[in-house]
Order: C-alpha cells, then sequence, then structure tokens
C-alpha cells in the first residue's frame, strides 16, 4: 500500500529523477570511466538506462528489458562500474526526491522510503551483476579451451620425427596434458623420434624435469625416442644447479642440432641440392650441356 | 589359458590377446624360455597392441623374460604398448629400462634386425 503511493510519486516526478540522476552521474563520468565514448552516445545510453529502471519500477515484466539492455551494454564493453554507480546514484536521488515532496521526516517513515526504494533498485542491481558475471565466466571458459588448444601441438615434420614445441609455464595439469597428447601423437603419427622444445618455458625446476622425465620414459615405453631442445643457458645453469640428471635423455640446445640428431637416429641424411648457380648457368646453357640436371632430390633414406 | 608362441624363421612371436593375470603370466614365462631352447630362436617380439591393463607385478614378469630371454641368447623387444599403459607404468615407477621397445610389430622386426646385424 504504502509502496504503491511511493512508486506512483517517484514516477510522477520521473523527470525531476532523471535530471538529478543526469547531473550526479556526469559528475561520475570524467572520475573513472567513459573516457573513449562519444557525448552522444553517452546521453543515449543514459537515457536508455533510465527508462529501463522506470520500467522495472512499473514492474511491468521488467526481466526480459533488463535482460535485453544488459546484453547490448554487454555487447558495447561498458563497465559494470557504470551500472552500480548509476543505481546507487539512482537511490540516492529518489530517496531525495520523494523526502522533499512529502516535507515528511520522521525517522521510521524515512526509512521506509529507503527499504521500499532499495526493494525497487535491488532485483535491477542483481539481474545486471548476474548477466555481467556470466559473460565473464564464459569469456574465461573460452580462453580456457583456447589456451589448451595451444597448450601441448605436436607437430610432424617428416615421417618418424614429430616435433612438440612447448611455450610457457607447465604445472602439474599442463603437464598431464602434454604426456598425454604426446602419447596419442606417437602413436597416430607413427613417430620414431620425438623432438620436445623447450625454448618458450621460462623456467625448468625440479618438477618440470620430473614431468618431462616421465614424458619421455612414457615415450621410451611406446618404442619412439625423446630428444630435448632448445635448452637455453640459464636453463642449463638451473638444471645443474638443482642436480636435476638428464644424462639418460639426449639434449641439444637448439631445435636445428636435435632435427639433426633426429635425422641421424632415423637413419636419414639431408642432401643439398645442386649449386644454385650451376643450375643458372646450366638454365641459361653457359654449362657443357645444356640441359637442366635432374638431381633434385634433396632427401634420402639410407 | 596358455599364450601362443609362433615361430618366423629365427624369430619368436607373441601377440598377448588377454588380459594377462599371474598364472598366465609365470606360464607364458616358462613356455617362451622353452620354446627359446627348442626353436633356438636369436630374436623375440612381444606385441601387447591389445593389452590394457599391466600392473607391477606383468610388468616385473615382462622385465624377468627380457634378461632371462638374453641369457640364452635371443634378444627381446615389446612392441605395441598403449599410451594409457605407458603412462599407469610411468606413474607407478617402472621404468623398464633394460626393455627395448618398438612402436608396433613391423618396427620391432626391424629393430630386432638392426641390433642382430642380420
Amino acid at each position: 500500500m504504502m509502496n504503491k503511493d511511493l512508486r506512483s510519486i517517484a514516477i510522477e516526478n520521473s523527470d525531476e529523477i532523471t535530471q538529478e540522476w543526469l547531473k550526479e552521474i556526469n559528475q561520475l563520468k570524467s572520475v573513472n570511466y567513459t573516457e573513449e565514448i562519444s557525448a552522444e552516445l553517452y546521453d543515449n545510453n543514459n537515457q536508455e538506462f533510465l527508462n529501463v529502471i522506470f520500467h522495472s519500477i512499473r514492474g511491468n515484466g521488467s526481466t526480459k528489458v533488463i535482460k535485453d539492455f544488459s546484453d547490448r551494454i554487454i555487447q558495447l564493453g561498458w563497465p559494470l562500474s557504470y551500472i552500480t554507480d548509476g543505481l546507487l546514484v539512482f537511490r540516492k536521488v529518489t530517496v531525495n526526491t520523494i523526502l522533499t515532496k512529502l516535507e515528511q521526516s520522521d525517522g521510521g517513515f524515512v526509512s521506509e522510503i529507503i527499504s521500499s526504494v532499495d526493494s525497487w533498485v535491488e532485483p535491477i542491481i542483481r539481474q545486471l551483476v548476474n548477466e555481467y558475471s556470466v559473460s565473464w565466466e564464459q569469456v574465461v571458459s573460452l580462453q580456457r579451451i583456447a589456451l589448451q588448444e595451444l597448450s601441448a601441438p605436436l607437430i610432424p615434420v617428416m615421417d618418424n620425427i614429430t616435433i612438440m614445441p612447448l611455450i610457457g609455464t607447465i604445472d602439474t595439469e599442463r603437464a598431464k596434458f602434454i604426456m598425454e597428447n604426446l602419447l596419442e601423437g606417437v602413436m597416430r603419427h607413427n613417430a620414431e623420434v620425438v623432438l620436445i622444445d623447450i625454448t618458450g618455458v621460462p623456467v625448468v625446476d625440479t618438477m618440470v624435469a620430473h614431468h618431462l622425465f616421465q614424458a619421455t620414459e612414457a615415450v621410451r615405453l611406446l618404442g619412439a625416442s625423446c630428444i630435448l631442445v632448445g635448452i637455453r643457458p640459464e636453463i642449463a645453469q638451473t638444471i645443474v644447479n638443482l642436480g636435476i640428471n638428464f644424462s639418460n635423455l639426449p639434449t641439444k640446445s637448439t631445435l636445428k642440432k636435435g632435427f639433426m640428431l633426429a635425422l641421424e637416429i632415423t637413419n636419414k641424411s639431408i642432401i643439398e641440392m645442386d649449386n644454385k648457380s650451376q643450375n643458372m648457368d646450366d638454365l641459361l646453357g653457359f654449362g657443357k650441356g645444356s640441359e637442366i640436371t635432374n638431381e633434385n632430390s634433396n632427401l634420402k633414406t639410407t | 589359458m596358455r599364450i601362443p608362441i609362433l615361430k618366423l624363421h629365427n624369430y619368436l612371436l607373441i601377440s598377448i590377446q588377454t588380459e594377462l593375470d599371474d598364472q598366465t603370466a609365470i606360464q607364458f614365462q616358462e613356455d617362451l624360455l622353452k620354446q627359446i631352447h627348442i626353436t633356438e630362436a636369436t630374436g623375440v617380439v612381444i606385441d601387447l597392441t591389445s593389452v590394457e591393463v599391466i600392473d607391477s607385478f606383468i610388468a616385473k614378469v615382462l622385465g624377468d623374460v627380457v634378461s632371462m630371454s638374453d641369457l640364452m641368447g635371443a634378444k627381446v623387444v615389446l612392441t605395441g604398448i598403449q599410451p594409457a599403459v605407458a603412462m599407469t607404468l610411468i606413474e607407478l615407477g617402472i621404468h623398464m629400462r633394460n626393455v627395448p621397445t618398438a612402436l608396433d610389430l613391423e618396427q620391432g622386426l626391424m629393430k630386432l634386425h638392426q641390433e642382430l646385424g642380420e
């Protein structure tokens, strides 16, 4: 009953509340957000925000309206602080306006006004904050998936030779994922040698070394072998200082050297193509014969 | 349950198609050593492609088989260990360092070939 009265007072004086609200919110504007938003867009959005609030106060099936509004502002990237500030200011302004209209100031009545205005504003805040947090959670989970896709890629570069470049910190969860991917990949690509490139791993401590060991041992059980490549000087220092023994795992400083070792293990070698200038000479007819040498096979299996 | 042991030229081929229990494993160990003695095989391939569980006892038996066969002059290669099996073994701390392994039967035979220098 009382609440209903207050509600109609608020709606009747909506213009006044709007004016006050805009004044207050414009003061806040300069302080924290919306530097890059144009004035026009800002005014439009304010107006829309107020419409949504009044719509909700009138109480006609408002959740849909709030949802549409929140979807839009989330899409546009308005900060959550704009919403919460806006609603807090609205609450203050509305309470003030109603108080001045009714010119009544005993304590019980004031608290009644505040609690009823609160009950208008609360569901809006709750819903908007919820919408925001849901959208953030979505973003986080998408990013987690993206990160996982990147966390243990396995690249077959040649028959029987596969490379796994690792970038970023390795924790237990990721190490498990790496091991699974590595073993599945060895089976799938029929790999004989796997090069694990740790150029992009910032820290190799005992835990990371332990995980790498486990992975390489497991790969060995499958019948393939691992070469650890990309060991930077500082990584070599930490490994030795920590007393980690990598002696039963072949290691190389660069992927290039590791690849050479892998070729050796798989009985392959790279043969340089014919000298380029020689080829040009042949093409232009300066050589002994004018035919093009046909020896362009650059890889042979011995 | 006896595990069949096939002879191919100088090699013995064993494909384990059942889940190994302790009894079967011991029986297999005896059978294989007997066969090596009879056939005078120089190489053995044990294929584990369809084995989904290897516990510590089976792993020990397999490791023993390899050492024993070595003593009898036959080189053993284990092939087709599944990723999940490999992971479990490593997590159990069973590294089977003295056991040569290969990805599949084909590569296992090739490995034997190389190691025996034939």
